[in-house]
């Protein structure tokens, strides 16, 4: 199989499906240690910004993952219908502050855009699209 | 993620392995903020078996060590390699944490 989709609804419980789903694609297509974490570092920081901003209204969403290898190439695609949200946009955190001052915020996206090699972002209706790339070579 | 305790001269070791995401990194911040909330605590956090870290994990590193200050109790880091010492490159944390290279430094460290 070169293509999985998994859908979950828009609260934390339902992560682990994800990282399991990651991990059952990696193993039938082999990827690398160091290939599967840090797609599973960049889900982990997606799905965690959409629960806590992508929405407002307390009701059920649904968020789907499709993951694929083409060209030597993974690829994870979320789509959601939370509120606008383009990471490429988002601001890199204060990284140098000391201890008292150090905020975690901005935090995940800085991972997300260091530990990726391509990322694409679309809006199309009322929802996000949001394609992450890993290099299968690097 | 699973976590191991062990004392050894009055310091704790808690080895983390596994992955720290979302979901796990509440689990570790709960026995963390615990372990160094008493006053004078030593305390070494052995990330050798470690496969990641996610930002949710470094949110929970970050609350332990500023209470860790705050109860004059030591933290120490040790085991930090590969992927989970470029997670820390990459956030800036290497400079901001105590951070021994073996889990006997760092029993050293913070004893």
């Amino acid at each position: 199989m070169s293509q999985t989709e998994t859908a979950i609804r828009n609260c934390r419980e339902e992560f682990p499906r994800v990282v399991d789903a990651v991990d059952r694609f990696a193993a039938e297509h082999r990827l690398s240690q160091g290939v599967v974490g840090d797609m599973q570092v960049a889900l982990d920081e997606i799905l965690t910004n959409i629960v806590d901003y992508g929405y407002t209204d307390h009701a059920d969403h649904e968020i789907r993952i499709r993951l694929r290898v083409i060209d030597n190439v993974l690829e994870a695609a979320i789509e959601d219908d939370g509120f606008p949200f383009n990471p490429l946009e988002s601001h890199a955190p204060d990284v140098s502050a000391q201890l008292s001052e150090r905020r975690a915020g901005g935090l995940g996206i800085h991972f997300v855009k260091n530990l990726m090699t391509e990322i694409i972002y679309d809006r199309v209706g009322n929802r996000n699209l949001l394609v992450l790339r890993k290099n299968l070579t690097t | 993620m699973d976590l191991n305790e062990e004392q050894a001269g009055g310091v704790t070791v808690l080895q983390v392995m596994g992955r720290i995401d979302s979901t796990t990194a509440p689990v570790l911040g709960e026995r963390l903020t615990a372990m160094v909330g008493a006053a004078g605590a030593r305390v070494v956090v052995d990330f050798s078996q470690l496969d990641y870290i996610s930002s949710a994990g470094f949110r929970i590193l970050l609350l332990a060590a500023k209470r860790a200050d705050q109860t004059t109790s030591k933290l120490v880091l040790c085991g930090v390699s590969g992927k989970v010492r470029q997670l820390f490159d990459l956030g800036g944390f290497l400079d901001l944490f105590t951070i021994a290279h073996t889990r006997e430094e760092g029993i050293a460290a913070a004893g």
